[in-house]
């Protein structure tokens, strides 16, 4: 119990503190609203909360997180993993890093003093919010496509850091993509608990990848809110190959007419790694589509979780949603929970979903051995191959060629 | 090449296999008939290195080598070759693919260097011709949706690109039309050579009339009850298999 409190007080005295130092009422007022809510739901959510019964971050974050050891300024040393063209927005331990960024004329780029704020009910996000310091917005209104790579260089020098960044992307018209990094230096615990909030307007595209490398003793929860207008495309592509407790939670509102999103997932995990995934396509409007597709393979003790929401409300007639959730399990050890969760008030409507767990086809590999392949590759070639249909939406190729091949190393491992 | 002993084997406490003899030298065509459930599939997949069955007794010695032990990527590299009765659909992974890794991985063992991707594509169009089979088949998800004669077409394929010293075609004449059992057919004729040898695993003669065998086995309760040449598979389209169970369970009793 006395942990329990000395972690809430940390955190309190962190809040104080942090507010203390604030000029801007209007902040200081969006940050008390949202650490009260956040303190109203229970703070930390642990396995009573519902939508987090089988990744309770309270232990964990009350165990290795320090709130009062500040936000050290990290060292800007990147190794670039990928290169395309684009801009590059490089964060270091959460806060915008304007000498190592590198902005081309074709986005926008404004680091503002308050945050946009989605309806926000998560815990996570909550906190996010109530220790806000700065928002990157990234804005495009081009006619054709902008690329921007963001780094999160998270340099941890063997301290405790807690990284909180928050960045919102504007679509106006024409397609975004980004490429989320995610580059850790040194070891040391990390809290990393990102907002990321997305609006694309009317015809425009906006096109997420993330490739999520943490390593095994890394807390990390990033939540996205993302916000459609009519006609508008979003897609979101996520790679998660370990971390303590990984949570992604992804919100996507269609506020209009012929929305489409499409929502796709990997996560390959092995040691005690837990990753857990919640999405919510929330469809307010007729005759709009989305797709989700997320994968898995688990080893070891790992663990991985999958909640998958679709609600098609009231009126929201001729929507096409479509789910699957498919896992392979390697080992009698590792635990998948997977959950389809679809609510739906409207009757012209084609939904779907589905959810698999299972082992490697022994015929398949029994086939490709008695062709010459040996075990290690056979089994790592049907895996790659389950995988591969996680990638068609990564518009970069540079990017889709290290996800393949960090898939094929992990598999061949 | 092939000279098997007292083999017996089992699948899950179940004796299957109860004392093959069987000797197979290079150049020759071996036929193994038999009734459903006779254990002429069990064989098949026991001399490919299939890990459900286990071998009770005796030895399968290849090339001089005892090889009962062997992993099947193992006898694979040493020239063994099994065309299935039932191909895998593997959703995903293209025939072109795996079997570049495969051949690939048969040519470093046989002390040979890796194709590059033309000189793979090249013995690739030639051995396509010899089964007729196009390559968009090739790029498609293996066997994916494969009517039953491109199934078996690409088995044969596949055994024209690994060139095999034993090939063993397990009910390869099952689910193929007229047409397609010719084109099969003509594909293990043109392969055959004084150096290698084939065992033909067939329930019904037609096959053999196209793939022309010196010896026909019969297999009755995992034994072989009686060889001969190719008249007995003759007689065993005109008379069934009943006449050789009477004459076995008649023996036995």
């Amino acid at each position: 119990m006395e942990e329990t409190l000395t972690a809430i007080d940390g955190l309190k005295a962190a809040h104080e503190t942090l507010q203390l130092s604030a000029q801007n009422n209007e902040l200081k007022e969006i940050r008390a609203a949202a650490f009260d809510k956040f303190m109203a739901l229970g703070g930390f959510p642990d396995r009573r909360a519902e939508e987090y019964k089988y990744s309770p971050f309270k232990t964990l974050i009350e165990q290795n997180v320090d709130f009062l050891g500040g936000v050290p300024t990290g060292n800007s040393t990147l190794e670039k993993k990928w290169e395309f063209e684009g801009s590059r927005v490089v964060l270091i331990n959460g806060q915008f890093d304007a000498a190592s960024s590198a902005i081309l004329d074709d986005i926008h780029l404004e680091v503002k003093n308050l945050p946009t704020i989605p309806e926000e009910h998560d815990p996570l996000a909550l906190l996010n919010t109530a220790f806000f310091r700065e928002e990157v917005l990234i804005t495009y209104s081009g006619k054709e496509k902008a690329n921007v790579a963001i780094h999160h260089l998270l340099d941890l020098n063997g301290s405790s850091v807690i990284a909180q960044p928050r960045i919102s992307y504007k679509v106006t018209s024409g397609t975004l993509n980004v490429a989320e990094n995610y580059e850790i230096n040194g070891d040391g615990s990390l809290f990393f608990n990102s907002s990321q909030i997305g609006h694309v307007s009317a015809n425009a595209a906006l096109n997420i990848t993330k490739v999520q490398s943490f390593s095994d003793d890394h807390l990390v929860a990033e939540n996205s809110n993302i916000f459609q207008e009519r006609d508008s495309r979003f897609y979101i592509n996520t790679y998660s190959f370990s971390g303590k407790l990984v949570r992604n939670n992804l919100y996507i509102a269609q506020e209009e007419e012929h929305c489409e999103s499409h929502m796709l997932g990997l996560y390959l995990l092995d040691g005690k790694s837990h990753v857990d995934n919640h999405t919510a396509v929330d469809h307010k409007h007729p005759n709009s589509y989305s797709n989700e597709l997320y994968k898995g393979i688990v080893d070891d003790k790992s663990k991985a979780v999958f909640n998958g929401k679709i609600f098609v409300r009231e009126g929201a007639q001729k929507t096409n949603a479509f789910q699957s959730n498919n896992n392979i399990s390697l080992s009698d050890s590792a635990t998948v929970n997977t959950k389809p969760q679809l609510e739906i008030w409207a009757d012209d409507v084609k939904c779907s979903h589905g959810c698999t767990v299972g082992q490697l086809d022994e015929e398949a590999i029994f086939y490709l051995r008695a062709r010459g392949l040996d075990l290690v590759s056979a089994k790592a070639m049907l895996l790659v191959a389950f995988a591969e249909d996680t990638l068609q939406n990564v518009p970069f190729k540079e990017v889709k060629a290290t996800l393949e091949k960090m898939i094929e190393e992990r598999l061949l491992s | 090449m092939l000279k098997i002993s007292n083999l017996q084997a089992s699948i899950e406490d179940k004796d299957i296999l109860n004392g093959i003899n069987l000797e197979v030298k290079a150049g020759e065509v071996h036929a193994i008939m038999g009734p459903n459930g006779s254990g002429k599939s069990t064989l098949a997949s026991v001399l490919a290195g299939r890990e459900d069955y286990e071998v009770t007794e005796g030895s399968i010695e290849y090339l001089g080598n005892d090889i009962t032990e062997l992993a099947p990527e193992e006898r694979a590299r040493e020239g063994i070759f099994l065309a299935f009765q039932y191909p895998v659909e593997i959703p995903g992974v293209s025939t072109t693919n795996f079997l570049k890794t495969a051949l690939n991985q048969v040519r470093e063992h046989r002390g040979e260097k890796a194709l590059d991707a033309v000189s793979f594509l090249k013995l690739m169009k030639e051995k396509m011709k010899l089964v007729e089979i196009d390559q968009a088949l090739l790029s498609r998800s293996l066997n994916e949706g494969f009517s039953g004669g491109e199934k078996k077409r690409n088995e044969i394929f596949q055994m024209a690109m690994l060139e095999p010293k034993l090939a063993i075609l397990d009910e390869t004449d099952s689910g193929l039309d007229i047409d397609a059992l010719r084109i099969v057919a003509n594909g293990v004729n043109t392969l055959k050579s004084s150096d290698n040898a084939t065992i033909v695993v067939t329930h019904y003669q037609r096959l053999l009339d196209y793939i022309v065998p010196d010896f026909v086995h019969v297999l009755y309760k995992g034994r072989i009850v009686k060889s001969g040449d190719k008249s007995l598979a003759l007689e065993l389209e005109e008379k069934g298999y009943d006449w050789i169970k009477e004459e076995v369970d008649g023996q036995l009793v």
